[in-house]
């Protein structure tokens, strides 16, 4: 899943890109309000992090353009300003958690996973897909208790269909989410199908994975229930 | 060669030349000047004798005993006088250079020979001067003006250089002043201190022009950030009605496919433009480049990120020598992307069970990385072109956007690698990332 930082504290900034990077989060950071006005009109995140407290743009407007171009982001609001007033406008605008500074990594790593739960409507961090389960805190995967060895991006790519079960996700979609906006000159169709084709493969040591399915003309599909 | 060094040598080569003349010619003239005022002396002397007979006449100098010959030498027989009544067909009245035997030795002598009467009786007056105390005196002459030459070339030289080295001193500032500016918006703004016209001139040439491209720069800043934001917004606000009509699920399979394709037409124009912008971005030095950056890691990401792409079409990807590459100062996600675009490429390009390798190559006195692959190479009417925007190899491969190779080189060049691309056709390409010197 990738992950808008808008933090105007560079180290901090770059210190939760670490963190979060090592929990298996695609990280991109906007040190102002202006570079993160741009990044997020242009592209997708499946969270943004919001330090509301940016010397050169009103954080609450920064609400506002989230919800018109990436309205099916997480946003995590997090800043100095203890105002209640602030917090009770910022969850009025639709963010969906709120987290005073100073805080602890754990604490937002656990905050954002409450949130991701929350909206992909799943109440613990255990997975089900066909007789598989995905171990969403571990990152790891398990067939009837036996786990299945799966590089990073398998596992992500994996994790993001399941969340997203029956809905047809598009090669660019899955590119973007899992791959980011770094590299995305070099999207390539056949890129994906590769990765599915390996996760297949792996996934059919162990059982028949038809609920993995391909929508033809779109992309994939984890049909589940 | 420095200005400094070339000054002081050129007046030095001037000044040699000008004194070589001058001694060639010295003895010459000097031997002139010598012979000039030795004739004049002795004329006076021959104005003083003459005189003193015309007083008292030649009883005192010549008398019966002294066989009609008077002859007077001083003791180191410099000079001599000799007064002889000799019978004279005509009068003589020269000057001639003539050796004179005395005792056991000959002296070349500069004599005055001047005849005339006296009671009727000629008489030959010889007035001689050695020439050798002439030669004496010239040598000393010449000496001295050897000894005041050399001392000059010298103390001048020396003054020459400590003189220039000051007053080109706020030029030498200046140039390294330049040389140091990798960024205009980090150009020392603060005015030279000199009272050299010229160099206050280039100095505020210089500033004038930073304080333009710096205007430029943040013009360009803002242009691509307006860009960015007005141009893109529209085409995220058509692919989140797209993903909206999607979601009606009576749409039938056929609509789908359509959408779908309109969808991936925007994300093409959608990269297509972020990726000239970050171009130009990176063009105008709008990344930070602040890390110090292992490349071996770095590339050892990228060939684990592509490694299902290799695998997929049994290309052996081998890395080698990529330990202890190191760029002091670089941006970590561009040189990712940067080494990303080039092995995609040798992956895409490379025919099943190929070849690709990515080696360090270390010397002495460089370092360099090489992606090489056994591919069918790039014809060499193409390579001129390769780093231009939006030219294919093939044009009818509508996979990327045409600008993979152009923001390689950007990057590169931002990083100030030197990148070079060797290929023959049917054998395969390499390109080489010459790294800058530690």
């Amino acid at each position: 899943m990738n992950v808008l930082i808008v933090e105007d504290e560079q180290q901090l900034a770059e210190e939760m890109a670490a963190y979060l990077s090592k929990e298996g989060f695609l990280c991109e950071v906007a040190l102002t309000g202006a570079s993160a006005s741009e990044q997020i009109a242009v592209n997708r995140y499946d969270f943004v992090l919001l330090d509301l407290g940016l010397p050169d743009y009103e954080g609450l407007d920064l609400i506002a353009e989230i919800r018109v171009g990436n309205a099916d982001a997480a946003l995590l609001i997090t800043t100095a300003r203890g105002a209640v007033e602030d917090k009770v406008k910022g969850l009025d605008l639709g963010a969906d958690d709120y987290l005073p500074k100073p805080f602890a990594l754990m604490e937002l790593l656990s905050r954002m996973k409450a949130v991701a739960r929350r909206k992909f409507g799943t109440a613990s961090s255990l997975l089900q897909a066909g007789s598989f389960t995905l171990d969403l805190n571990a990152r790891t995967l398990l067939h009837k208790d036996q786990p299945v060895t799966l590089t990073k991006k398998q596992f992500d790519l994996l994790e993001y269909l399941v969340l997203n079960k029956n809905k047809a996700l598009s090669r660019i979609q899955l590119y973007e989410h899992i791959w980011g906006n770094m590299l995305d000159d070099q999207y390539d169709s056949n890129f994906i199908d590769v990765h599915i084709k390996n996760l297949r493969k792996k996934l059919k040591e162990y059982d028949q994975v038809d609920w993995l399915t391909t929508v033809r003309g779109v992309g994939y599909k984890a049909d589940l229930e | 060669m420095k200005l400094r060094t070339k000054l002081t040598l050129a007046n030095l080569l001037f000044k040699i030349l000008f004194i070589s003349i001058f001694v060639a010619v010295t003895p010459w003239l000097s031997q002139r000047i010598n012979l000039y005022q030795t004739d004049n002396e002795l004329i006076a002397k021959r104005e003083a004798v003459i005189d003193l007979i015309a007083q008292y006449g030649v009883e005192p100098f010549i008398t019966a005993d002294s066989e009609n010959l008077f002859a007077s030498y001083n003791i180191l027989k410099e000079e001599y006088i000799v007064l002889e009544q000799t019978p004279l067909e005509e009068y003589w009245n020269y000057i001639e250079v003539s050796p004179r035997q005395l005792g056991d030795e000959t002296i070349d002598y500069r004599v005055l020979n001047y005849g005339f009467l006296v009671d009727g009786q000629s008489y030959l007056l010889e007035i001689g001067k050695s020439l050798t105390s002439i030669a004496n005196t010239e040598a000393n002459v010449r000496r001295i003006t050897w000894f005041f030459l050399l001392a000059f070339l010298v103390i001048s030289s020396l003054f020459e250089l400590l003189y220039t080295g000051a007053i080109l001193r706020p030029f030498k500032i200046l140039t390294k002043k330049i040389s140091q500016t990798n960024d205009p918006e980090k150009f020392d703004a603060r005015p030279l201190s000199t009272t050299t016209s010229d160099f206050q001139v280039l100095d505020k040439t210089l500033h004038a022009l930073m304080e333009k491209i710096n205007t430029q720069i943040r013009n360009e800043k803002q242009i691509t950030q307006n860009i960015s934001h007005e141009l893109l917004t529209p085409v995220s606000t058509l692919r989140i009605k797209l993903e909206n009509v999607l979601q009606d699920p009576r749409l039938p399979n056929k609509q789908i496919a359509k959408i779908e394709d309109a969808l991936q037409t925007l994300y093409r124009l959608k990269t297509l433009v972020n990726t000239l912008l970050k171009i130009a971005r990176i063009e105008s030095s709008q990344y930070l480049k602040n890390e110090r950056i292992e490349l071996g890691t770095l590339l050892h990401q990228v060939v684990e990120e592509l490694d299902h792409l290799a695998k997929d079409k049994h290309i052996d990807v081998q890395v080698l020598n990529l330990e202890n590459l190191e760029l002091k100062e670089g941006n970590s996600p561009l040189l990712f992307s940067m080494f990303y675009n080039v092995v995609n490429n040798a992956i895409k390009n490379t025919p099943e069970y190929g070849r690709v390798i990515i080696e360090g190559l270390h010397s002495t006195t460089s370092q360099a990385i090489c992606i090489g692959d056994n591919g069918p190479g790039i014809p060499a009417d193409l390579l001129p072109h390769l780093f231009t925007r939006f030219k294919k190899q093939n044009p009818a491969d509508h996979s990327g956007s045409g600008l993979g190779l152009a923001i390689t080189k950007a990057i590169a060049d931002f990083h100030q690698i030197d990148l070079k691309v060797e290929s023959a056709v049917g054998e395969g390409s390499r390109f080489i990332f010459a790294l800058p010197a530690l």
